[in-house]
């Protein structure tokens, strides 16, 4: 276990001011294997398709808010979604956000990760400059491409560190501490970083806390969700949406589900298991 | 930090969002909550909804809510493993009687109509009790979160989980309700069209009985939608052990019978549901519709009028909605929300069409209960239609044919059933 300080370019810009913390979260498709794909963009048809939190994100949110409440400050959280997105984002405020932007625009329509991931960097520059934290979740469980949090930081110039599950903040140095977990090798890292960082959370960590009622209420009455359109955010439309999007899909296939087995043993419970684990085994399910 | 509302209401499906509705636009603050993810998608039906509540709640419906079809056509099977006897009936008339819908979409609808008027709807939040305050209740319990309400309105569905932790409804018993699984399977519009006779935005309603349900008392039901045909089992839980297999492998098998697989071929699953239904009318009713501070409505009350062909939900759940509004505004002008003020619910209720219907069809239940009329008269049926139509040489008279039919039905059997339905439906 070895703490390193790397520095950042505008490290320290931050010292003094409250914590603030920025927690970008997808809508995520639910139920992969019910969605339809476009047949000439190949892209994910969302149109119509109910939206959730990705789950993974619900643990980065509970890491920042576990910061918040040992340190104070805020948690704000951000999504590009269609406008729809606004009820997921309303649960994030129920999780304990204090505030959440919906980014949404015709234009950003179509986005690949460098798009999206172009956009949701701009946005947290205009819209929070002092930020010190961006907290992310490992991947996304419709696209599992964890592209996003390292693309968000390459727009922004940060360190970025991944698998995170524990932090430590000095406001007065400017600084985190950060744990991370290695999970093949099953080691603990620690890291000390100038803020702002980027870190992208282990997704086996920080098991998120209950959606509250009264603070779902509280983002309906006290409208905690705001819209940020392109109108405000002002990007080159040239660098978001599809046109601002360099990755095609050139196929897609089926994958074939394999056919059941269906045996059935029947018997003494003790043979049964016995035979259970040798079929297992003799399948490669599991390994003896 | 908790809130108050004027009226909380537990469950936003057709009835919760009716009262819901209603009592906004009178300048109530109201708060819905639905532990779906949206309005509607907890909510599990066949495919149909009857207007007549809508002209009078909503007349914009027949230009704004989510119509599949118009029923112009009703069709009941006896259906064996390969054969089956059918009576259809059919009307050109464009009166709108009766349209299928999926109702997630028609409870979103409804919702949106909830909010317009000024209802606060919180998605994905479950309700796990009442609060009570000395025997009043007061609120709502979610996790380890309150929300306190001058009056709750319970409609939270069939499964009624809060009022039975609130001890104000005894635990379903299996007599009492029916297991429904349903498919939806895509279709090309035209082919719907094609396949089941019908015009651009005519619908079909089939019910079939006998086979689909392995001869178990329930039955299967199929409706077209626009470009989608939804068909499903329905079980009584009752007769449930009597089944050979579940009922998932049911539905399965009814849509791989030769007459129905014909209909659906080259069809996508787009979904599958399941859900209690409540089948038995009157008894399914929670001891109480009303008491110190609450009220229930829809499904929750057990609002499902199921006379074997003809199954309505929806609009007894809408107007038993509209009728809890009535209840609370009057319950409100007299400054307060106990058992006596609530009471006109009750009297509302009896005024309506809903307890003249269920007290009309109070017995129905127990002649639709009977075992004979999804085993022996489908086999009776089909027996009787098949030895008929089996033209061989050797003189066919109806009531010879009939009578060789018949098999173990006894005559007596045979009245005695006749009797029942007649009486009864």
């Amino acid at each position: 276990m070895g703490a390193t300080v790397i520095s950042s370019a505008n490290a320290g810009s931050n010292m003094g001011k409250e914590l603030t913390i920025i927690v970008p979260v997808k809508a995520a498709v639910p139920n992969i294997t019910a969605v339809r794909l476009d047949p000439v963009t190949h892209n994910l048809v969302r149109e119509g398709v109910p939206l959730m939190l990705n789950p993974y994100d619900r643990n980065a949110l509970e890491f920042a808010l576990r910061l918040k409440d040992k340190y104070g400050g805020r948690v704000i959280t951000l999504s590009m979604a269609p406008p729809s997105g606004k009820d997921f984002l309303e649960s994030t405020i129920g999780m304990g956000a204090d505030e959440a932007y919906l980014i949404t625009d015709r234009v950003f329509a179509g986005a690949d990760t460098l798009a999206t991931s172009y956009t949701v960097a701009m946005t947290i520059k205009k819209l929070f400059p002092g930020f010190n934290l961006v907290v992310m979740g490992e991947e996304t469980t419709d696209s599992t491409t964890a592209h996003m949090p390292a693309q968000v930081a390459s727009w922004l110039s940060l360190p970025y560190l991944y698998y995170v599950v524990d932090g430590e903040v000095n406001m007065e140095k400017g600084t985190i501490k950060l744990t991370r977990y290695l999970e093949d090798e099953g080691v603990y890292e620690e890291f000390e970083y100038n803020m702002p960082v980027i870190v992208s959370v282990y997704k086996d960590s920080n098991p998120p806390r209950d959606i509250s009622l009264n603070r779902k209420i509280q983002a309906k009455l006290s409208g905690l969700v705001k819209s940020v359109t392109n109108n405000e955010l002002k990007l080159d439309p040239l660098c978001v949406g599809l046109r601002g999007s360099p990755t095609i899909v050139a196929k897609i296939e089926d994958a074939k589900p394999i056919p059941r087995k269906k045996q059935i043993f029947k018997g003494d419970p003790r043979e049964a298991a016995k035979w259970l684990i040798e079929n297992l085994i003799k399948e490669g399910v599991i390994k003896p | 930090m908790s809130q108050r509302f004027d009226v909380i209401v537990v469950g936003a499906g057709p009835g919760g969002l009716t009262a819901a509705q209603r009592l906004a636009s009178r300048g109530f603050k109201v708060l819905v909550v639905e532990r779906g993810r949206k309005p509607g998608s907890k909510n599990v039906y066949g495919g149909r909804i009857y207007a007549h509540v809508l002209d009078k709640l909503y007349p914009e419906y027949v230009k704004e809510a989510p119509v599949e079809r118009w029923v112009r056509k009703e069709r009941l099977t006896m259906l064996t493993k390969d054969s089956g006897v059918t009576v259809e009936f059919e009307a050109k008339a464009t009166e709108h009687k009766s349209f299928t819908a999926y109702l997630s979409n028609f409870t979103e609808w409804l919702g949106r109509k909830a909010e317009a008027a000024g209802a606060l709807v919180v998605t994905e939040t479950p309700v796990d009790s009442l609060i009570t305050k000395d025997g009043k209740v007061v609120g709502i319990k979610s996790g380890s979160d309150e929300v306190y309400g001058g009056v709750v309105i319970v409609a939270e569905g069939i499964n009624r989980l809060v009022l039975e932790s609130s001890g104000l409804a005894p635990k379903l018993q299996p007599s009492l309700v029916g297991l429904g699984v349903k498919e939806v399977i895509k279709l090309s519009r035209g082919e719907i069209n094609e396949r089941f006779n019908l015009d651009e935005d005519e619908g079909l309603a089939w019910a079939l009985a006998g086979y689909p349900t392995h001869y178990v008392p329930g039955g299967a039901f199929l409706y077209t939608n626009k470009d989608a045909v939804t068909l499903g089992i329905v079980v009584y839980l009752e007769h449930g052990s009597k089944l050979d297999v579940p009922v998932y492998d049911l539905i399965e098998e009814f849509r791989l019978h030769p007459f129905i697989s014909r209909l659906l071929k080259g069809g996508q699953l787009l979904e599958y549901s399941a859900h209690l239904t409540p089948i038995a009318g009157l008894k399914a009713m929670p001891p109480r519709l009303y008491g110190n501070g609450y009220l229930v409505v829809g499904d929750a009350a057990g609002f499902l009028l199921h006379l074997g062909v003809l199954i309505r939900g929806v609009d007894f759940a809408m107007e038993s909605g509209r009728l809890a509004a009535e209840a609370v505004v009057k319950a409100h002008d007299e400054g307060k929300y106990d058992e006596e003020a609530l009471s006109v619910y009750q009297q509302l209720l009896n005024e309506s069409f809903i307890m003249r219907e269920f007290n009309a069809f109070k017995n129905a239940h127990k002649a639709l209960n009977n075992p004979r009329l999804y085993s022996d008269y489908v086999m009776l049926a089909n027996a009787f239609m098949g030895r008929y139509f089996d033209v061989d040489g050797t003189p066919r008279r109806l009531w010879d044919t009939f009578m060789r039919a018949k098999g173990n039905l006894t005559l007596v059997d045979l009245t005695k059933d006749a009797l029942s339905l007649v009486m009864n439906l």
